[in-house]
Protein backbone atom coordinates (compact mmCIF):
# COMPACT_ATOMS: atom_id res chain seq x y z
CA UNK A 1 0.00 0.00 0.00
CA UNK A 2 0.93 3.57 -0.61
CA UNK A 3 0.87 5.46 2.69
CA UNK A 4 1.37 9.17 3.36
CA UNK A 5 2.08 10.26 6.91
CA UNK A 6 1.75 13.91 7.90
CA UNK A 7 3.88 14.78 10.89
CA UNK A 8 7.32 13.28 11.48
CA UNK A 9 7.31 13.38 15.24
CA UNK A 10 7.96 10.26 17.27
CA UNK A 11 4.52 8.86 16.32
CA UNK A 12 4.91 9.54 12.60
CA UNK A 13 8.45 8.19 12.40
CA UNK A 14 7.58 5.07 14.37
CA UNK A 15 4.56 4.36 12.14
CA UNK A 16 6.65 4.98 9.03
CA UNK A 17 9.30 2.50 10.17
CA UNK A 18 6.77 -0.18 11.04
CA UNK A 19 4.83 0.20 7.80
CA UNK A 20 7.95 0.29 5.67
CA UNK A 21 9.12 -2.91 7.38
CA UNK A 22 5.88 -4.61 6.47
CA UNK A 23 6.44 -3.78 2.82
CA UNK A 24 4.41 -0.62 2.29
CA UNK A 25 5.55 2.47 0.44
CA UNK A 26 5.71 5.32 2.94
CA UNK A 27 6.11 9.08 2.49
CA UNK A 28 6.67 11.29 5.54
CA UNK A 29 5.79 14.98 5.40
CA UNK A 30 7.02 17.54 7.90
CA UNK A 31 7.40 21.30 7.77
CA UNK A 32 10.46 21.37 10.04
CA UNK A 33 13.54 21.47 7.81
CA UNK A 34 15.82 20.23 10.64
CA UNK A 35 13.71 17.14 11.18
CA UNK A 36 13.54 16.36 7.45
CA UNK A 37 17.27 17.00 6.89
CA UNK A 38 18.14 14.77 9.82
CA UNK A 39 15.80 12.04 8.62
CA UNK A 40 17.29 12.18 5.13
CA UNK A 41 20.87 12.22 6.42
CA UNK A 42 20.50 9.35 8.86
CA UNK A 43 18.18 7.41 6.55
CA UNK A 44 15.89 6.53 9.42
CA UNK A 45 13.39 5.04 9.13
CA UNK A 46 14.99 3.07 6.30
CA UNK A 47 13.44 3.38 2.85
CA UNK A 48 10.99 6.14 3.72
CA UNK A 49 10.59 9.05 1.29
CA UNK A 50 10.86 12.42 3.04
CA UNK A 51 9.07 15.57 1.99
CA UNK A 52 9.68 19.02 3.41
CA UNK A 53 6.45 20.98 3.28
CA UNK A 54 3.18 21.95 4.84
CA UNK A 55 0.79 18.98 4.66
CA UNK A 56 -2.11 21.40 5.10
CA UNK A 57 -1.48 22.69 1.57
CA UNK A 58 -2.97 21.04 -1.48
CA UNK A 59 0.27 21.64 -3.41
CA UNK A 60 2.29 19.60 -0.91
CA UNK A 61 -0.21 16.75 -0.93
CA UNK A 62 -0.28 16.80 -4.74
CA UNK A 63 3.52 16.66 -4.84
CA UNK A 64 3.68 13.53 -2.66
CA UNK A 65 1.05 11.78 -4.78
CA UNK A 66 -1.99 11.93 -2.52
CA UNK A 67 -4.14 11.25 -5.59
CA UNK A 68 -2.72 7.73 -5.71
CA UNK A 69 -2.39 7.15 -1.95
CA UNK A 70 -4.28 4.29 -0.32
CA UNK A 71 -4.00 5.72 3.18
CA UNK A 72 -3.26 9.14 4.65
CA UNK A 73 -2.42 9.33 8.35
CA UNK A 74 -2.54 12.77 9.96
CA UNK A 75 -0.51 12.38 13.13
CA UNK A 76 0.91 15.82 13.88
CA UNK A 77 0.80 17.16 17.41
CA UNK A 78 -1.78 19.71 16.36
CA UNK A 79 -5.46 18.76 16.10
CA UNK A 80 -6.34 21.60 13.72
CA UNK A 81 -3.62 20.50 11.31
CA UNK A 82 -4.74 16.89 11.51
CA UNK A 83 -8.30 17.90 10.65
CA UNK A 84 -7.21 20.07 7.70
CA UNK A 85 -5.01 17.28 6.31
CA UNK A 86 -7.90 14.81 6.70
CA UNK A 87 -10.46 17.03 5.01
CA UNK A 88 -8.14 17.86 2.10
CA UNK A 89 -7.22 14.20 1.62
CA UNK A 90 -10.87 13.21 1.43
CA UNK A 91 -12.23 16.17 -0.48
CA UNK A 92 -9.45 16.92 -2.95
CA UNK A 93 -7.90 13.48 -3.40
CA UNK A 94 -10.67 11.06 -2.39
CA UNK A 95 -8.21 9.01 -0.35
CA UNK A 96 -9.98 5.74 0.56
CA UNK A 97 -8.77 5.63 4.14
CA UNK A 98 -7.91 8.62 6.30
CA UNK A 99 -6.61 8.20 9.84
CA UNK A 100 -6.21 11.06 12.26
CA UNK A 101 -4.62 11.38 15.65
CA UNK A 102 -6.53 13.18 18.38
CA UNK A 103 -4.18 15.05 20.71
CA UNK A 104 -6.70 16.72 22.97
CA UNK A 105 -9.63 14.44 23.87
CA UNK A 106 -11.87 17.53 23.96
CA UNK A 107 -11.56 17.71 20.18
CA UNK A 108 -12.47 14.10 19.55
CA UNK A 109 -16.08 14.89 18.59
CA UNK A 110 -14.85 16.65 15.46
CA UNK A 111 -12.86 13.70 14.15
CA UNK A 112 -15.59 12.17 12.02
CA UNK A 113 -16.61 11.89 8.38
CA UNK A 114 -17.62 15.55 8.33
CA UNK A 115 -13.91 16.32 8.42
CA UNK A 116 -12.98 13.40 6.19
CA UNK A 117 -11.73 11.22 9.05
CA UNK A 118 -12.43 7.49 8.71
CA UNK A 119 -10.63 6.36 11.83
CA UNK A 120 -9.58 8.53 14.71
CA UNK A 121 -7.14 7.43 17.35
CA UNK A 122 -7.04 9.28 20.61
CA UNK A 123 -4.01 8.42 22.70
CA UNK A 124 -5.50 9.66 25.99
CA UNK A 125 -8.69 7.73 25.27
CA UNK A 126 -6.75 4.56 24.44
CA UNK A 127 -4.72 4.95 27.63
CA UNK A 128 -7.88 5.36 29.69
CA UNK A 129 -9.20 2.22 28.03
CA UNK A 130 -6.02 0.34 28.86
CA UNK A 131 -6.02 1.54 32.47
CA UNK A 132 -9.65 0.54 32.81
CA UNK A 133 -8.76 -2.80 31.31
CA UNK A 134 -5.99 -3.27 33.86
CA UNK A 135 -8.18 -2.53 36.82
CA UNK A 136 -11.46 -4.10 35.84
CA UNK A 137 -12.42 -7.71 35.60
CA UNK A 138 -15.93 -8.52 34.58
CA UNK A 139 -16.81 -5.23 33.00
CA UNK A 140 -17.15 -4.01 29.49
CA UNK A 141 -14.26 -1.81 28.31
CA UNK A 142 -14.37 0.07 25.00
CA UNK A 143 -10.96 0.03 23.37
CA UNK A 144 -11.38 1.55 19.95
CA UNK A 145 -14.04 3.33 17.98
CA UNK A 146 -14.20 2.84 14.21
CA UNK A 147 -16.23 4.50 11.49
CA UNK A 148 -17.07 7.46 13.70
CA UNK A 149 -18.41 5.31 16.53
CA UNK A 150 -20.60 3.05 14.38
CA UNK A 151 -18.34 0.11 15.18
CA UNK A 152 -16.51 -0.43 18.41
CA UNK A 153 -13.94 -2.85 19.65
CA UNK A 154 -14.65 -3.74 23.25
CA UNK A 155 -13.06 -6.08 25.75
CA UNK A 156 -14.46 -8.12 28.59
CA UNK A 157 -12.42 -10.13 31.06
CA UNK A 158 -14.71 -12.92 32.16
CA UNK A 159 -15.32 -12.94 35.90
CA UNK A 160 -16.35 -15.99 37.94
CA UNK A 161 -20.05 -15.25 37.76
CA UNK A 162 -20.18 -14.46 34.05
CA UNK A 163 -22.99 -16.23 32.19
CA UNK A 164 -20.54 -16.92 29.35
CA UNK A 165 -18.15 -19.13 31.34
CA UNK A 166 -18.06 -22.80 30.20
CA UNK A 167 -20.24 -22.02 27.18
CA UNK A 168 -19.51 -22.41 23.49
CA UNK A 169 -19.59 -19.18 21.50
CA UNK A 170 -22.65 -20.29 19.52
CA UNK A 171 -24.54 -20.79 22.79
CA UNK A 172 -24.01 -17.21 23.91
CA UNK A 173 -26.76 -15.81 21.71
CA UNK A 174 -24.71 -12.79 20.66
CA UNK A 175 -26.60 -10.44 18.35
CA UNK A 176 -25.82 -10.63 14.62
CA UNK A 177 -24.37 -7.11 14.72
CA UNK A 178 -21.52 -8.30 16.92
CA UNK A 179 -18.76 -10.83 16.68
CA UNK A 180 -16.04 -12.20 18.93
CA UNK A 181 -12.75 -11.42 17.15
CA UNK A 182 -10.23 -12.90 19.58
CA UNK A 183 -9.96 -14.60 22.93
CA UNK A 184 -6.80 -13.99 24.98
CA UNK A 185 -6.08 -16.88 27.34
CA UNK A 186 -2.92 -17.33 29.46
CA UNK A 187 -0.96 -15.04 27.17
CA UNK A 188 -2.07 -16.84 24.01
CA UNK A 189 -4.49 -15.72 21.35
CA UNK A 190 -7.26 -18.20 20.67
CA UNK A 191 -8.86 -17.73 17.27
CA UNK A 192 -12.55 -18.00 18.05
CA UNK A 193 -14.76 -20.58 16.35
CA UNK A 194 -18.34 -21.43 17.08
CA UNK A 195 -17.31 -24.33 19.29
CA UNK A 196 -14.67 -22.42 21.29
CA UNK A 197 -15.49 -22.80 24.98
CA UNK A 198 -14.91 -19.74 27.15
CA UNK A 199 -13.16 -19.96 30.51
CA UNK A 200 -13.07 -17.77 33.55
CA UNK A 201 -10.35 -15.13 33.18
CA UNK A 202 -10.49 -15.13 29.38
CA UNK A 203 -10.15 -11.72 27.78
CA UNK A 204 -12.78 -11.61 25.07
CA UNK A 205 -12.45 -9.02 22.31
CA UNK A 206 -15.75 -8.20 20.63
CA UNK A 207 -16.50 -6.09 17.62
CA UNK A 208 -19.84 -4.37 18.15
CA UNK A 209 -21.81 -2.37 15.60
CA UNK A 210 -25.08 -0.54 15.95
CA UNK A 211 -26.94 -0.37 19.21
CA UNK A 212 -26.43 -3.91 20.42
CA UNK A 213 -23.81 -3.13 23.04
CA UNK A 214 -26.24 -3.79 25.88
CA UNK A 215 -27.08 -7.25 24.52
CA UNK A 216 -23.39 -8.12 24.24
CA UNK A 217 -22.79 -6.84 27.74
CA UNK A 218 -25.66 -8.98 29.03
CA UNK A 219 -24.30 -12.11 27.32
CA UNK A 220 -20.74 -11.68 28.59
CA UNK A 221 -20.98 -9.75 31.85
CA UNK A 222 -24.45 -10.68 33.01
CA UNK B 1 -14.58 55.03 -21.15
CA UNK B 2 -11.18 55.91 -19.70
CA UNK B 3 -12.73 55.84 -16.28
CA UNK B 4 -14.19 52.46 -16.96
CA UNK B 5 -10.89 51.16 -18.18
CA UNK B 6 -9.10 52.47 -15.13
CA UNK B 7 -11.64 50.81 -12.93
CA UNK B 8 -11.04 47.56 -14.70
CA UNK B 9 -7.29 47.92 -14.25
CA UNK B 10 -7.77 48.60 -10.55
CA UNK B 11 -9.34 45.23 -10.15
CA UNK B 12 -6.09 43.37 -10.72
CA UNK B 13 -6.21 41.94 -7.18
CA UNK B 14 -9.27 39.95 -8.11
CA UNK B 15 -8.11 36.54 -9.35
CA UNK B 16 -9.08 35.55 -12.84
CA UNK B 17 -11.96 33.09 -12.68
CA UNK B 18 -10.69 29.55 -13.02
CA UNK B 19 -12.22 28.15 -16.19
CA UNK B 20 -14.46 25.25 -15.32
CA UNK B 21 -13.21 22.00 -16.85
CA UNK B 22 -15.37 20.77 -19.68
CA UNK B 23 -18.07 18.51 -18.33
CA UNK B 24 -18.26 14.87 -19.31
CA UNK B 25 -21.11 12.34 -19.24
CA UNK B 26 -21.49 10.88 -15.74
CA UNK B 27 -20.99 7.32 -16.95
CA UNK B 28 -17.45 8.30 -18.04
CA UNK B 29 -16.45 9.69 -14.63
CA UNK B 30 -13.89 7.58 -12.78
CA UNK B 31 -13.21 7.37 -9.05
CA UNK B 32 -10.34 9.57 -7.79
CA UNK B 33 -10.10 11.62 -10.97
CA UNK B 34 -11.06 15.27 -10.95
CA UNK B 35 -14.08 15.76 -13.18
CA UNK B 36 -16.90 18.15 -13.90
CA UNK B 37 -20.36 16.72 -14.52
CA UNK B 38 -23.71 18.35 -15.27
CA UNK B 39 -27.16 17.14 -14.45
CA UNK B 40 -30.52 17.59 -12.81
CA UNK B 41 -31.09 17.34 -9.07
CA UNK B 42 -33.26 14.27 -8.59
CA UNK B 43 -33.08 13.80 -4.85
CA UNK B 44 -32.09 15.85 -1.84
CA UNK B 45 -31.53 14.51 1.65
CA UNK B 46 -30.47 16.46 4.69
CA UNK B 47 -28.78 13.78 6.66
CA UNK B 48 -27.09 13.66 9.98
CA UNK B 49 -23.54 12.44 9.70
CA UNK B 50 -22.59 11.30 13.20
CA UNK B 51 -24.94 13.96 14.50
CA UNK B 52 -23.46 16.67 12.28
CA UNK B 53 -25.55 18.10 9.46
CA UNK B 54 -24.87 17.21 5.84
CA UNK B 55 -26.72 17.76 2.60
CA UNK B 56 -26.70 14.87 0.11
CA UNK B 57 -27.87 15.67 -3.40
CA UNK B 58 -28.31 13.10 -6.17
CA UNK B 59 -27.70 14.47 -9.63
CA UNK B 60 -28.60 12.67 -12.84
CA UNK B 61 -27.82 13.07 -16.49
CA UNK B 62 -29.07 10.60 -19.10
CA UNK B 63 -26.17 8.24 -18.42
CA UNK B 64 -25.89 7.85 -14.64
CA UNK B 65 -26.55 9.31 -11.20
CA UNK B 66 -23.94 10.69 -8.82
CA UNK B 67 -24.22 12.01 -5.28
CA UNK B 68 -22.72 15.20 -3.90
CA UNK B 69 -22.40 15.60 -0.15
CA UNK B 70 -21.85 18.99 1.41
CA UNK B 71 -20.93 18.72 5.04
CA UNK B 72 -21.91 21.14 7.77
CA UNK B 73 -25.12 22.37 6.15
CA UNK B 74 -28.66 21.23 5.51
CA UNK B 75 -29.44 23.44 2.52
CA UNK B 76 -27.77 25.46 -0.20
CA UNK B 77 -29.55 28.44 -1.71
CA UNK B 78 -30.53 27.75 -5.32
CA UNK B 79 -30.14 24.00 -5.20
CA UNK B 80 -33.66 22.64 -5.44
CA UNK B 81 -35.25 19.53 -6.92
CA UNK B 82 -35.19 19.64 -10.71
CA UNK B 83 -32.51 22.36 -10.87
CA UNK B 84 -29.67 21.86 -13.35
CA UNK B 85 -26.24 22.17 -11.75
CA UNK B 86 -22.66 21.43 -12.63
CA UNK B 87 -20.31 20.06 -9.98
CA UNK B 88 -16.60 19.49 -10.09
CA UNK B 89 -14.46 17.57 -7.67
CA UNK B 90 -12.85 14.22 -7.01
CA UNK B 91 -15.39 11.43 -6.52
CA UNK B 92 -15.08 8.19 -4.57
CA UNK B 93 -16.90 4.99 -5.38
CA UNK B 94 -19.50 4.36 -2.69
CA UNK B 95 -21.53 1.25 -3.31
CA UNK B 96 -22.48 1.37 -6.98
CA UNK B 97 -22.33 5.12 -7.53
CA UNK B 98 -19.83 7.95 -7.32
CA UNK B 99 -19.89 10.36 -4.42
CA UNK B 100 -18.33 13.82 -4.29
CA UNK B 101 -17.43 15.46 -1.00
CA UNK B 102 -17.85 19.24 -0.91
CA UNK B 103 -17.52 19.69 -4.69
CA UNK B 104 -17.46 23.11 -6.36
CA UNK B 105 -20.87 23.79 -7.88
CA UNK B 106 -22.39 26.08 -10.47
CA UNK B 107 -26.10 26.70 -10.84
CA UNK B 108 -27.01 26.41 -14.50
CA UNK B 109 -29.78 28.38 -16.21
CA UNK B 110 -33.09 26.59 -16.08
Amino acid sequence: MNVIIAGAGSVGRYMAGQLQDSGHTVTLIDNDSTVVAQGRATRTPVGVTWCLGDACEVATLTAVGAAQADVVAAVTGDDEDNLVVSLLSKQEFAVPRVLARVNNPKNEWMFNDMWGVDVSVSTPHLLTGLVEEAVTVGSFVRLLSLEGGKARLAEVTLATGSPAVSKELTELGLPRESTVVAVLRDGHVVVPRGDTVLHEGDEVLVLVTGGVEDDVRRALVG
Amino acid sequence: MALLRRKRDDKEVEPAPVPAPASIPMCDALPRERVCVKGKVVRMTARPTSGQPALAVSISDETATVTAVWTGRREIGGITLGRKIAISGVPVLRGDHLEFTNPDYTLLPR
